[in-house]
């Protein structure tokens, strides 16, 4: 679960960095548009909070 | 839009923001009944409403400064710590959880949401579709009611026995947070749905208005911030519109304190059936070019 969630937020900011550039063109409201910034943020956001699952979900030393 | 106009949104918006009848579906409708001239479709239009959003999320940050600051706190101690320890730290990372499924909602949806914008029609059949939200809610509550409190004497008894804000269920905050998404169509009310969607997880009625205004405060920053530079791209009267977000902040802050005060034992029929009867009216209204 953990090594999963990682996976997810590399994927998420991976993503945030192809909307940035612009490179991602999926589903966004302006195509001819260079940057996706609200893309960018969104996927930022979504790995940080993948990675807060990560740790939460990895085993801890007790 | 003329400066009076603008100060008249901002307190529509302010007045109706918090209150479960949609402050979109108002701010709609209410141009098109007055017959004013200026187009919801305007470019500036969504920002100008995103700027009275701001006002009222500031409103809202006022209202709660010190529970934000427990909670942002308590959000960074428990990601850090990879563990939930206090209930402001399950409060914190509830609020994550719900705020998340509306972000995502928002970017994907937004323009198809947009385009609701243009048609009062719309924001009148979303009204009273809220309305039987509402209504629909406190059927739930109450067969909840009956089931959990049967023997209790007194509303006060009743609400006792139901839950606060931090011990709702993850799943049961990704739920209303993604209940928040509805509120992007004219009409549909964002504190209704998650005031709604709050009891019907078993929060008290005053938690769920916390929760509620709690859960709005980042959306409606985090979409405000988004659409405020549109407002300086063109000629707006930022003057007039920034009074315009001072009028709603001061007038939601003052709806906050009433609605907090009032669902300690009052319920949402009230607003259910107002919206039933708002969005009727102005179908007629605008069927019959009144």
């Amino acid at each position: 679960m953990s090594i999963g969630l990682v996976v997810v937020a590399v994927v998420c900011f991976v993503l945030a960095v192809l909307y940035g550039l612009g490179v991602l063109q999926i589903a966004v409201s302006d195509p001819h548009s260079p940057h996706h910034y609200t893309h960018m943020i969104l996927f930022i956001v979504l790995g940080v909070a993948a990675l807060i699952g990560a740790n939460f979900t990895r085993q801890k030393a007790v | 839009m003329s400066w009076w106009q603008a100060l008249f949104m901002g307190l529509l918006q302010g007045a109706t923001e918090l209150f479960p009848v949609s402050s979109l579906g108002h701010a709609v409708l209410v141009p098109s009944l007055l017959h004013w001239a200026f187009k919801q479709s305007d470019p500036s239009f969504v920002p100008f409403l995103t700027l009275l959003h701001l006002g009222t999320a500031t409103a809202l940050l006022v209202l709660y400064w010190r529970q934000w600051i427990q909670i942002i706190r308590a959000f960074f101690t428990a990601a850090v710590r990879g563990r939930i320890a206090t209930d402001d730290e399950r409060l914190a990372m509830l609020l994550m959880v719900g705020t998340l499924p509306a972000a995502i909602l928002g970017v994907y949806f937004e323009n198809r949401i947009k385009g609701f914008f243009a048609s009062p029609y719309e924001a009148a059949g979303f009204l009273i579709a809220n309305g039987l939200l509402m209504l629909g809610f406190e059927v739930l509550r109450r067969r909840a009611e009956r089931r959990e409190a049967a023997s209790a004497q007194t509303r006060a008894e009743v609400e006792e026995r139901f839950t606060d804000a931090a011990h709702i269920s993850f799943l049961a905050a990704v739920i209303v947070g993604a209940c928040q998404a509805l509120a992007f169509l004219p009409g549909i009310s964002r504190s209704g749905v998650t005031i709604g969607g709050g009891l019907v997880a078993g929060l008290r009625h005053e938690e769920a208005a916390r929760f509620s205004f709690l859960l709005a405060t980042p959306t409606i920053l985090g979409a405000g911030i988004l659409e405020v530079p549109q407002l300086f791209s063109g000629s707006v009267p930022l003057a007039t519109y920034v009074g315009a977000a001072v009028l709603a902040g001061l007038a939601a802050y003052a709806s906050a304190r009433f609605l907090l005060r009032y669902f300690r034992s009052g319920r949402l029929d009230p607003y259910g059936w107002y919206c039933v009867a708002a969005g009727l009216i102005s179908f007629a209204l605008l069927h019959f070019g009144l």
